[in-house]
């Protein structure tokens, strides 16, 4: 039997977590976004609904009229069950004794008929509460009906004395079933979507700014800065910069809110100019976006690239200024050049993260005012979990993050063939 | 070019790295600065250039004091010790680089370019990248790069050190005939004293940031400042020997032998003490009796045969003889010096007796 390397055992965890949340997990969400899962069909459920989605599909479905009107329709009905929950109730014995009596078999199409029918007895409820027990027991509906088997709903159907076909009973059990089922309308609805493209304006707008302004460059000009800067001064810098990082990011945003705020710092300063106090986070809703992951984004890159720069040998810009190159020569044509690979792996790995880190902006605009800053990866977040208003959508949310997975892939792709990533990390022949 | 530097002076923080240095290097001349690592050579090198600012002092250029002009401006070519190519342009680019610099005309780049690289043969790896170059080519490049814009000063720090020692030996003329081809003024950092006297006109010899001795290879060698110059130069090295000076007799623990008129005609006392220094070709059986001890080790080199003779005091003096191993490890010997071409130093460790006067050993 061939040994297994000692080496691999050594990578096992690693490669468990790898799998367990990074690869199961995409996996999960490509499979789940051809599925038609929300918070109404749950993940399990396979229940049998007449919610007011179903019975708007059953309108607009090929269902004979009569029998839609049927199941829409409320009856009330003194049927000998509806009598037995009411001799159960507490309603005064001789009310219950003379509906014994006298209205077994009636039935009435409205509450108000119904109390009306109840005014004429003799012994009539006596209080309002009487009537709406009375009212409860008696109504026959499908209306808001839930039936755990296909069997229930067919002893209903009878009861209800209503006749349907078989091709007619498959419709009305395929469209009130609640159960999740597999399906591409979550690819087609993105694409169909008005809201998709422009979402997929505001992500690119806020990966591409995000990432040229601040991550890669603003990064850039504070390693440039501090790297022509005595040791000290440099440190101080970076160090400045490192706090949005190493921040909690609630707390950093919430300064930031304080800061934008109408009695706000910035509003403070803007008064003595004649402004008047303003929410400056709604005014300009994509600076802040920009600026609060911004801040916190150019750290990274100001670390990698000075560190990338510290290790060019000293004696090539010995040499560039020898050859007469200034400053900013040396920068050009030989600083940014030794650090294209780190500024591609920043570009790049930023990228990504941009694309998928949503949570500066979740907790300053959130994706507002009225959706203009709502970035893709937000999107799938409220669409799948955090819709406040209506169904969470787990289906198409997952869809929605598959395109982003996808647009990642791609991003990542350009990169490398843009910056012959091949020929970057080809091992150097050795000589001399 | 000529090149003056004026009481010049370098620290580094607290550190004085060079202190009150003079130096005069004349235009088309090529000065090694030879010494120790840490001597402080290429901190000089690095302030002629401008990389380094200077403490004090003053470096002129012709008559131009050019301490506050920016590297960029001094036009001085400079070979470093790791070539410094930039990895990431081609040969041609790297070579091109100061010519675009300084925004030529390509067509002229193009013909420098071609000309240069043919005058070191390098005409052929213009499309490659300095990785892909043996450390000779790179070296060759390295030079062509500075010599490109017609420098006023050619710089090299240690530019042989990482060449293997064939190439080495090769590149050694190479660059000595290509700068007497151009006539350029050139500084040559060395710590190796065979490159340096085998390139240069004159050494400046450096220890602990001071010059210490300038003159021809052939000067210092027969005719040094004082004992680190002695030391320093000759492979084989020199040896040492301590005594006194008693009635025109040199005496040390287990040596004595009778200086020479010319030695004691420089005026040494009586009983002065007395270092001297004698060069491994001068001791030889056939030049007398004085150098009497066993054969402490021997070092076999084909066409010479390096012997260490350890003194009966434990002192060892140092024998270099043409052909091949005549004696035996162990074997006790009595040989002599060549009195007349023996360095006598006073205590100080500076030169008295003046000069070897470099008459060939008899043998």
């Amino acid at each position: 039997m061939k040994r297994i390397p000692l080496a691999y055992w050594f990578l096992l965890p690693a490669a468990v977590s790898i799998i367990l949340f990074y690869v199961l997990p995409v996996i999960l969400t490509f499979v789940f976004s051809f599925t038609s899962m929300a918070s109404d069909t749950g993940i399990y459920g396979n229940h049998y609904v007449y919610s007011k989605n179903a019975i708007r599909a059953l309108e607009k479905s090929t269902l004979n009229r009569d029998i839609f009107k049927k199941i829409i329709e409320r009856k009330y009905v003194f049927d000998s069950e509806s009598l037995k929950i009411i001799s159960q109730s507490k309603i005064e014995k001789k009310t219950q004794t003379e509906i014994e009596e006298t209205l077994p078999g009636t039935v009435y199409s409205t509450e108000k008929a119904l109390f009306e029918a109840l005014d004429k007895l003799k012994n009539k409820p006596r209080s309002f509460r009487d009537k709406k027990i009375i009212s409860r027991a008696t109504i026959r509906s499908l209306n808001g009906e839930e039936f755990i088997e296909i069997s229930e709903m067919r002893v209903a159907f009878e009861k209800l004395q209503i006749e349907v076909g078989e091709e007619d009973f498959d419709l009305i059990t395929e469209v009130t079933n609640t159960s999740w089922h597999w399906t591409t309308k979550n690819y087609r609805e993105v694409f169909s979507n008005p809201d998709s493209w422009r979402i997929f304006k505001n992500t690119g707008l806020y990966v591409t700014l995000t990432l040229g302004l601040f991550n890669v460059g603003c990064a850039l000009i504070i390693a440039l800065l501090t790297f022509y800067m005595s040791l000290g001064q440099s440190k101080f810098f970076r160090s400045l910069w490192l706090i949005p990082r190493i921040s909690p990011s609630v707390l950093y945003v919430l300064l930031w809110r304080d800061l934008m705020d109408h009695s706000g710092f910035i509003s403070y300063v803007m008064g003595y100019f004649g402004v008047a106090p303003t929410n400056w986070m709604g005014e300009f809703p994509w600076v802040t976006i920009i600026v609060i992951n911004g801040f916190v984004g150019a750290s990274m890159g100001m670390i990698i690239f000075s560190s990338a720069m510290q290790a060019i040998p000293k004696s090539l810009l010995y040499a560039a200024s020898v050859d007469g190159a200034y400053m900013w020569q040396q920068i050009r044509r030989i600083i940014l050049p030794q650090i294209r690979w780190p500024i591609l792996f920043i570009a790049s790995y930023q990228t990504l993260s941009l694309l998928t880190s949503f949570e500066y902006i979740q907790l300053s605009t959130d994706g507002g005012p009225a959706r203009d800053t709502e970035v893709w990866a937000l999107h799938a977040f409220h669409t799948a979990l955090s819709n406040y208003w209506g169904n969470l959508r787990y289906g198409f949310g997952a869809t929605l993050s598959v395109v982003l997975v996808v647009i990642g892939i791609i991003a990542s792709i350009t990169y490398l063939k843009l910056f012959k990533f091949q020929v970057l990390l080809q091992e150097p022949p050795i000589e001399n | 070019m000529k090149i003056i530097l004026k009481k010049f002076s370098k620290n580094f923080g607290q550190v004085e790295v060079i202190k009150d240095m003079d130096l005069e290097i004349e235009s088309g001349e090529m000065v090694a600065l030879l010494g120790p690592s840490g001597c402080g050579k290429t901190t000089t090198l690095f302030a002629i250039c401008g990389i380094h600012n200077i403490t004090s002092g003053q470096i002129l250029f012709g008559d131009r004091v050019i301490n506050n002009v920016p590297t960029q401006e001094r036009n001085v070519g400079v070979v470093f010790q790791n070539y410094a190519l930039y990895p990431h342009l081609t040969i041609y680019e790297n070579i091109a680089f100061p010519l675009r610099i300084r925004k030529m005309e390509k067509s002229e780049i193009d013909q420098l370019v071609q000309e240069y690289s043919e005058m070191v043969g390098i005409s052929n790896l213009l499309s490659r990248r300095p990785m892909h170059l043996s450390g000779g080519q790179q070296q060759r490049v390295a030079l062509v790069r500075a010599l490109i814009r017609k420098p006023n000063v050619l710089l090299m720090d240690e530019p042989l050190a990482n060449l293997d020692a064939a190439l080495r030996l090769r590149m050694r003329s190479e660059i000595r005939r290509i700068q007497q081809e151009t006539g350029i003024t050139a500084i040559l950092v060395t710590h190796d004293q065979v490159e340096a006297m085998s390139m240069s006109d004159r050494i400046a010899i450096m220890n602990d940031g001071k010059i210490q001795q300038i003159s021809t290879p052939t000067e210092m060698y027969s005719d040094p400042k004082n004992t680190f110059v002695a030391g320093f130069i000759g492979n084989p090295p020199i040896s040492f020997y301590n005594g006194v000076l008693q009635k025109n007799y040199f005496v040390g623990t287990a040596m004595k032998f009778e200086l020479s008129e010319a030695t004691l005609s420089n005026g040494i006392q009586e009983e002065q003490k007395l270092e001297i220094g004698v060069r491994p070709e001068y001791v030889h059986p056939n030049f007398g009796d004085e150098v009497e001890g066993k054969i402490l080790f021997i070092e076999p080199q084909g066409r010479e045969t390096l012997y260490d003779i350890e003194l009966d005091d434990g002192q060892v003096i140092r024998s270099i003889q043409m052909g091949s191993q005549q004696y035996q490890m162990g074997e006790r010997i009595q040989w002599g010096m060549d009195h007349k071409n023996i360095l006598v130093f006073d205590e100080n460790g500076e030169n008295i007796f003046s000069k070897l006067y470099g008459t060939s050993p008899k043998l």
